[in-house]
């Protein structure tokens, strides 16, 4: 371990790793206390586009006369029912703002508030920034209408300044992602712990006790390691109700031990050539002396990139899991968000990228962390491996 | 003073080569495994505590105030058991009926066997993990053997960086990423159109249209299939080419004068890509898994969605169908690649294991 | 003497790493005449394989030749083997000059047969009569008293390590080379193949005619197989004569020091000397003569100036300041023989 550091100094891929890692240790506990999880829900309705952020639209002549709230107030403003934007005005408070509510039912308001804006009914249009787009400012959209070319963006970001827009209910999604993260990374840890403890524990008593126990075990290894364990772990989370994340992480911990196992058994095979196990042997010395202070020492380097690779498994196993719906949902984390994501259909709307994208690249960078830095472990117990990228 | 060799020359009675016979040995080892994953699905399903039918039975007592012997029967009718019969005795009948290739109904659509439900998805997720696995197998190896070539320069530093990225990125976020990006935001393709696994105005046959229809609605799947196991290739093949490369016999090839591309590849890269033969039937499992949420992502109607749909409508015999059918899959595909390394590595077949 | 088919002039190489330079060979100058066999002795990391392997361009692409040249002659025609272009050196190797590396237990293609890779190495000299080549293998693979057409038809995990051995030479002289080399081709053999190797290897070589570098630090071997010998210190070529000049008359210390640490029949257990110390670093080697800080005839013009590389009597060189010290030494020692 002493020639560890300087070993992840030079080792820069290494390093990218497990710099994210500390940054994601610091997400789930210093962030996190930091930025609380907004969870007020800001809309009545929840099938406004989400993760939209609200311009504001006039005639072009107004361009420059209206670009702060204030500046519309007697005039006639139009504004979408079912979107952030009433809420959002509500709590603006500005006084002596008058709006005009067009009814938002799949898409069909915001045609009909432009066509309005257009003819002059109203002055100033509170709308979505992309779907404007389409109607107004992207030719080769199949919507676009040249009555309504000449409408033009005054403010483009009259919301609030959320830095990656509000989620279905209008909740700050910043706030998400933040927090969304820690329960996740507790269970995959937890999960990985359970299977690389299996793993060493069975790996090392059939290769300590050899003969019919042995072969037993590994026969059971062998078997396991046949069935994909991802259907087999969405059958049986199925008929199970995984209402707890322990039982989520004891449930996927004890999917995904056995090809560990057999690794670890073969090491330990080699191991017991060694000398000092010989000698231990020979002494008589208990089972548990054996296995906890001459095997797991020698073997740590290995047993710590394995059980490293044990969470990116557990990681992939519980995202999978709630992404499914079939893991409890009822705290919001990444996978949840991916989970509303696909039912809610935000997955297919243009502007909800944001909502989706967040967690996907917060899942993602996790994941490749741990591969970067479970390599840098690798090359740092395997002196064969320096020099090697 | 002429040796004796031993080796070529096989003394040994029939029957002997009959037990030892690698394919033959192969064969029955899967045959065993396939055994034991359908019992213990079996089991599974009948006696876990809160099992499938007992949950179905109080669902059929409750939605239509049957009588728990009715309710019962008309479980064990869907089910395909003799109700009157012991575990063990309705374990044997349905050992009977899955070798007719008879796996019991559908509990949500009655009537339908879910043995031709299956055949039915079967077909498309087979061609798009197939198709995937092949692409990413020879892609990886060729990556990998690149990178092992240009060791420890940009070429391999780069190889190497992308392909631990490209796998420890699940696939299904893969899958997430391709359809935010190249299809609703760059609009590169028309996700609803790609819906499905092929278009209903180009009926199914051997035809161009339909042909091209296919391909357009996998190539999605396939692509995330492909990113999602490709990484593993790719580190795989390269430390295995890399050792492969400091072999005397590749050394020795060089000094015998052959040419470039006969040690590339009957000396350098048949060696190195053996062991990753081993690598092969875990991968496939890996990726069919990965089918249930990938298919789902798409809206590929596969196995992997026929697996979910049926889990989500409780569809217990549905489920053990499909369970039952992917595990042997893998397990078949395991032998297969067995048999292929056999063939493709001669120390195998006489010593008969790795 | 016979015409002279490999002439070594003056050849250095070195290996760059990040210290400085490895000066793994230094101004290496020797003849190899036709159907002779010639023995590079030496400890191991005195340079022998690597001036060999600069003769078929093998060598690391850490090595770099800093001067000299080797010629090579064939059918009357002289090139030097350091201008060849890329495909000239392809067909020479092999073809001219058959080098069998160390450790040749692992020099077959595991997955290949051994006719497939003998007509692997046929065909990549253009020999595309395949009933020929068979016909020719099966001679060779007599020829070295193997049992041809089973061993043709096996594979190389089929085959016991001596029997590797003989099937790597059958294949080193299938096209008939001028030169083989053969680096250390008996070590990780037991002491019976070693011999019925060798045998093979003198048979061969009377019937076939080609020339053969040994490469060994197995001075007992090299007695047996050699005509001349070469001592190799350093990376440098500290002496070189015929098998009786180096065995029984040698020259130089080190040769000297090397005999005596070859237990002999008539000696006592207590007497049985090596050579003290080290080896010396060859990135910073010592001044002088390199063998001086470990020799025991070392005196000050040793530390100074290096010996030049001399014929003492014909065909004896040697680079010693003090050959005749050494000649004095030698007689007193071996009196008792
Ligand atoms: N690839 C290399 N890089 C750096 N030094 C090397 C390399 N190969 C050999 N050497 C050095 O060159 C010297 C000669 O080695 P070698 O020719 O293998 O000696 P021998 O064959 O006599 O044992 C040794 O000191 C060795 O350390
Ligand atoms: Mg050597």
């Amino acid at each position: 371990m002493r020639t560890f550091w300087p070993l992840l100094w030079q080792n820069k891929v290494g390093l990218i790793g497990f710099i994210g890692l500390v940054f994601y240790l610091l997400l789930i506990t210093v962030f996190q206390w930091m930025v609380g999880f907004d969870n007020e829900v800001k809309l009545d309705q929840i099938n406004s586009p989400p993760g939209s952020r609200l311009v504001l639209l006039t005639r072009p002549e107004d361009k420059d006369s209206y670009t702060k709230l204030q500046d519309l107030v007697g005039h006639k403003v139009g504004i979408l029912e079912k979107s952030g934007a009433p809420t959002f005005l509500e709590k603006s408070n500005v006084e002596g703002l008058e709006v005009e509510t067009y009814r938002w039912r799949s898409g069909r308001g915001v045609p009909e508030s432009l066509e309005a804006l257009a003819a002059g009914e109203v002055d100033a249009l509170i709308i979505f920034s992309k779907l404007v787009r389409r109607y107004v400012l992207d030719p080769s959209s199949r919507d676009y209408k040249v009555s309504l070319s000449h409408l033009t963006v005054s403010n483009p970001k009259l919301g609030p300044a959320l830095l990656l827009g509000a989620d279905t209910q209008g909740r700050d999604m910043f706030t998400h992602v933040i927090n969304g993260g820690r329960i996740l990374i507790i269970t995959a840890i937890m999960a990985g712990l359970i299977s690389t403890a299996i793993a060493f524990i069975l790996g090392t008593v059939a290769a300590l006790a050899g003969g019919i126990v042995d072969r037993i075990l590994v026969a059971i290894a062998n078997f396991i390691i046949v069935i994909p364990r991802f259907p087999l772990l969405i059958v049986l989370a199925a008929m199970i109700t995984l209402n707890n994340w322990l039982l989520l992480a004891t449930l996927i911990g004890l999917l995904a031990w056995p090809a560990l196992m057999r690794a670890i058994r073969a090491q330990v095979l080699s191991l017991r050539e060694r000398d000092y196990v010989e000698a231990a042997m020979a002494l008589d010395l208990s089972r548990m002396h054996i296995i906890f202070r001459e095997i797991l020492p020698n073997m740590m380097g290995f047993v710590v990139i394995n059980f490293v690779v044990a969470i990116t498994t557990a990681m992939y196993d519980q995202i999978g899991l709630i992404f499914l719906g079939m893991a409890p949902i009822n705290d919001y984390t990444w996978g949840v968000m991916l989970y509303f994501g696909r039912s809610r259909g935000t997955l297919f709307n243009i502007d909800s990228a944001a909502m989706l994208l967040a967690p996907v690249l917060a899942i993602a960078f996790f994941q490749v962390c741990l591969v970067l830095f479970s390599r840098a472990l690798e090359e740092a117990f395997d002196p064969r491996l320096r020099g090697a990228a | 003073m002429i040796q004796s060799l031993s080796g070529p020359v096989d003394t040994r009675p029939w029957w002997q080569k009959l037990v030892q016979n690698y394919t033959l040995r192969t064969f029955v080892q899967s045959l065993f495994t396939v055994w034991a994953v359908i019992t213990f699905v079996f089991f599974l399903i009948r006696l876990m505590p809160g099992n499938p039918v007992e949950i179905y039975v109080n669902y059929l007592m409750n939605t239509e105030n049957l009588t728990y012997q009715d309710a019962y029967n008309r479980a064990a009718s869907q089910f395909k058991f003799d109700p009157d019969a012991s575990v063990v005795q309705q374990y044997f009948v349905y050992l009977g009926q899955l070798l007719r290739g008879d796996m019991g109904e559908s509990i949500t659509s009655t009537g339908t066997k879910v043995s031709s439900q299956i055949l039915r998805y079967l077909p498309w997720t087979v061609f798009c993990v197939g198709s995937a696995l092949l692409i990413s197998f020879l892609l990886g190896m060729l990556l990998g053997m690149l990178a092992a070539y240009f060791r420890n320069t940009w070429v391999d530093n780069v190889i190497s960086f992308l392909a631990s990225i490209v796998s420890a990125v699940p696939d299904y976020i893969w899958a997430i990423l391709i359809l935010i990006i190249f299809g609703v935001q760059l609009k590169w393709f028309n996700v609803g159109d790609m819906r499905g696994t092929y278009d209903p105005a180009t009926p199914p046959g051997f035809n161009l249209p339909f042909i091209l229809s296919a391909l357009q609605h996998a190539i999605l799947p396939i692509t995330t299939y492909v990113l999602g196991s490709i990484g593993r290739w790719v580190l795989a093949m390269r430390g295995s080419t890399t050792s492969t490369l400091g072999e005397d016999y590749v050394n020795i090839a060089r000094a015998r004068g052959l040419k470039q591309n006969r040690i590339m590849t009957a000396y350098v890269g048949r060696n190195a890509a053996l062991p990753l033969f081993t690598l092969l039937a875990i991968s496939i499992g890996f990726v069919l898994g990965g089918s249930v949420i990938v298919e789902e992502a798409f809206v590929y109607k596969g196995l992997g969605s026929f697996l979910f749909w049926s889990i989500s409508q409780r569809d217990y015999t549905s489920m053990q169908g499909v369970l039952l059918i992917i595990t042997i899959a893998v397990v078949f595909s395991n032998m297969l690649a067995d048999l292929l390394y056999s063939r493709l590595d001669p120390r195998v077949r006489v010593t008969g294991d790795k | 003497m016979s015409e002279v088919v490999l002439s070594v002039q003056d050849v250095s190489i070195v290996y760059r790493v990040s210290r400085g330079q490895v000066k793994a060979s230094q101004h290496i100058s020797f003849d190899l005449h036709k159907g002779e066999s010639l023995a590079l002795i030496g400890e191991s990391g005195s340079g022998k394989t690597t001036v060999s392997l600069s003769f078929i361009d093998m060598l690391p692409s850490a090595a770099k030749i800093t001067g000299g040249k080797v010629l090579y002659t064939r059918d009357g025609k002289t090139e030097n083997i350091f201008e060849f272009s890329e495909a000239r050196m392809r067909d020479f190797r092999w073809h001219d000059c058959a080098m069998v590396f160390q450790g040749a237990q692992n020099a077959f293609n595991p997955v290949l047969k051994i006719k497939e890779q003998f007509l692997d190495t046929a065909r990549a000299h253009g020999w595309r009569d395949k009933g020929k080549v068979i016909k020719r293998t099966l001679e060779l693979l007599r020829l070295v008293r193997l049992d041809p057409e089973r061993t043709l038809e096996s594979f190389p995990h089929e085959l016991s390590g001596g029997m590797k051995q003989r099937t790597l030479l059958a294949l080193g002289v299938l096209l008939d080379p001028q030169v083989v080399i053969l680096d250390e081709p008996t070590t990780a053999l037991d002491i019976l193949t070693q011999r019925a190797i060798i045998e093979v290897l003198k048979e061969m070589q009377s019937r076939l005619g080609f020339s053969i570098i040994f490469i060994s630090h197995d001075l007992a071997l090299a007695a047996e197989m050699a005509d001349r010998v070469a001592t190799m210190y350093a990376g440098e070529m500290v002496e070189l004569g015929s098998t009786q000049h180096i065995f029984y008359e040698p020259l130089h210390p080190y040769s000297l020091g090397l005999l005596q640490s070859v237990p002999r029949l008539s000696q006592d257990k207590d007497e049985l000397s090596s050579i003290k110390g080290n080896p010396p670093d060859l990135i910073d080697p010592p001044s002088g003569c390199k063998f001086h800080p470990r020799c025991p005839f070392a005196q000050e013009l040793c530390n100074q100036e290096e010996p030049v590389f001399k014929e003492h009597e014909p065909g004896h060189f040697a680079a010693c300041h003090f050959t005749e010290n050494v000649i004095e030494a030698r007689a007193n020692l071996w009196k008792k023989d």
